[in-house]
């Protein structure tokens, strides 16, 4: 027949592969982001700035990587679902430990936290001070990635707050605080 | 443990890898914040370059630590690299080299295929936004680290319609000194 | 397929977007509205019913309900964004075929949604999306679409 546009197959609608990049792109767009921000505002601001640009993508990574999944249930189903697929696609891992009081705290543990890899932690008996500096340089980079954790899960109809603790670099936990 | 893989043939060394789209929403998103934190468009465009500047400077170790290159003297060479290898390398990507100047000092990087641009749909009112102009300071970081002074500006965008990604290498000034990988000796 | 309307609604049930495939007077607009506000309600006893354990989770909710036009399927995405399909086939519909149209509209959603400079609660106002919707409703209405298969 002439005039109608061949359609497609039947079945799955075809995707492309995901395009790659190297991930050094990512952590060092992330180092820079950290330090556009804090150039030239305060730290409080800063780190909700940064936060800010998390929340959005973490709202778009919640559409992106619940396309083709079944539908999420209830608020333990969707954090065990940012604990696992959604965390192995943005961190290459699973969350290590999930903790709930079962009265809407959440402690995500990640023993190898990625996006800190490239900071060091400071030698075992370093001064406090020492110490000090490495966890506030810790914490200035862990706005970004609590802000796509509460992006993704406020997206998903988890509305919380998100707050990270770089207990023992590289290891890290985050905790998941549910508004009522 | 980022480095993982030998270095394996000239075109594929092994960097690892993730899924592009995180990359390409984190930075729409900081392209987004810098709007809404500074409302010049032209300052958001300083603000892109330079960010792009700083990065470009650390990308440059990764890049010779990778890389199997020979001397690369001339602002020809280097041109060839970063289409050919660099970007290859780290956005899986291949742009051409065209538009010389009669004098060699300046020459056009053409993409089709830009990572950076993937779901990017410009609004009319950013018009004036280089949205792009994050990989113009890469560059120009990474040719300073090997001693050469350039001016990097986009010319053609496709995110405005034009049908390439072009941008305009000018060799300002080429320091020089011995470039220090060589590969006698 | 007869697809007379594409609506993608939001989680707080804010309209995002509403295409009437042949154009629409203001009299059918409104007619489209009440259809589909409508099917809102029956969306939410379709996810209610569905909370049983061992109940097929899909987002593709199937025929909420035959209106004397329309019938209206639905869909929910995990974050909460209905679409929405008012076809106005006379014959048999096969599900299989109204859900790949979902999945595809779904797939655009989710690009027009990773644009940076796309906004969460607003309408959507992507030219580009609004092409790529007649592109799959184009694809869509052959003869015998509806039946699963295709024809050329």
């Amino acid at each position: 027949m002439a005039g109608i546009p061949p359609a497609p197959s039947p079945g799955v609608v075809a995707k492309k592969p995901a395009r790659r990049c190297a991930e050094v792109c990512l952590e060092l767009l992330c180092a820079e982001s950290v330090r556009l921000f804090h150039a030239k505002q305060s730290g409080p601001a800063a780190a909700a700035a940064l936060e800010a640009v998390g929340y959005r993508v973490g709202q778009q990574l919640a559409e992106r990587y619940t396309r083709d999944k079944p539908r999420l249930g209830d608020t333990l189903e969707i954090i065990k679902f940012v604990c696992k697929d959604f965390w192995q696609a943005l961190f290459k891992k699973q969350v290590d430990n999930l903790k709930t009081n079962h009265r809407g705290v959440y402690v995500l543990q990640d023993n190898g936290f990625r996006w800190l890899q490239r900071l060091s932690p400071p030698a075992p008996g370093s001064d406090p001070g020492r110490e000090e500096a490495a966890r506030q340089l810790a914490l200035s980079y862990l706005h970004l990635p609590c802000g796509i954790v509460r992006g993704a899960l406020c997206h998903l109809g988890v509305i919380c707050t998100v707050e990270a603790d770089p207990k023992q670099m590289p290891s890290c936990t985050f905790t998941i605080r549910i508004m009522a | 443990m980022l480095r993982s893989g030998p270095t394996g043939a000239r075109n594929a060394p092994a960097l690892e890898q993730i899924n592009a789209e995180v990359f390409t929403l984190t930075y729409g998103s900081i392209v987004r914040q810098l709007i809404s934190d500074y409302e010049d468009i032209e300052e958001v465009n300083k603000q892109l370059e330079q960010m792009g500047y700083n990065m470009g400077i650390r990308l440059v170790d990764e890049f010779l630590a990778k890389a199997k290159i020979s001397r690369c003297s001339s602002f020809r060479d280097t041109a060839d690299v970063v289409a050919k290898q660099a970007l290859p390398m780290f956005l899986n990507v291949t742009a051409n080299v065209t538009n010389w100047s009669p004098d060699q000092t300046e020459c056009s990087l053409v993409l089709t295929d830009n990572p950076l641009a993937d779901f990017v749909e410009l609004p009319d009112e950013y018009r004036e936004l280089r949205y792009c102009n994050v990989l113009a300071g890469v560059v120009r970081g990474a040719l300073e680290m090997v001693n050469m002074e350039v001016e990097c500006r986009w010319v053609s965008d496709m995110l405005r319609g034009d049908d390439c990604y072009e941008l305009r290498l000018k060799l300002k000034e080429h320091r020089d000194e011995k470039f220090p990988y060589k590969d006698d000796d | 397929m007869g697809i007379a309307c594409v609506a993608f609604i939001g989680p707080q049930n804010n309209p995002m977007y509403l295409r009437s495939i042949d154009p629409a007077s203001d009299d059918l607009y409104m007619k489209l509205h009440y259809v589909i506000h409508c099917a809102l309600d029956a969306v939410e006893e379709k996810v209610l019913l569905k909370r049983g354990p061992g109940d097929s989770q899909d987002a593709y909710l199937g025929l909420l309900y035959p209106t004397e036009d329309y019938k209206v399927y639905g869909y929910l995405t995990n974050t909460h964004v209905k679409v929405l399909l008012l076809l106005d086939d006379e014959g048999a519909v096969k599900d299989e075929a109204v859900m790949r149209v979902f999945r595809r509209l779904h797939g655009l959603y989710v690009d027009t949604a990773s644009n940076p400079f796309h906004k969460f609660g607003l309408p959507l106002s992507s030219p580009r999306f609004d092409a790529a919707v007649d592109g799959v409703v184009s694809i869509y209405r052959g003869a015998g679409a509806s039946q699963g298969g295709f024809m050329t």
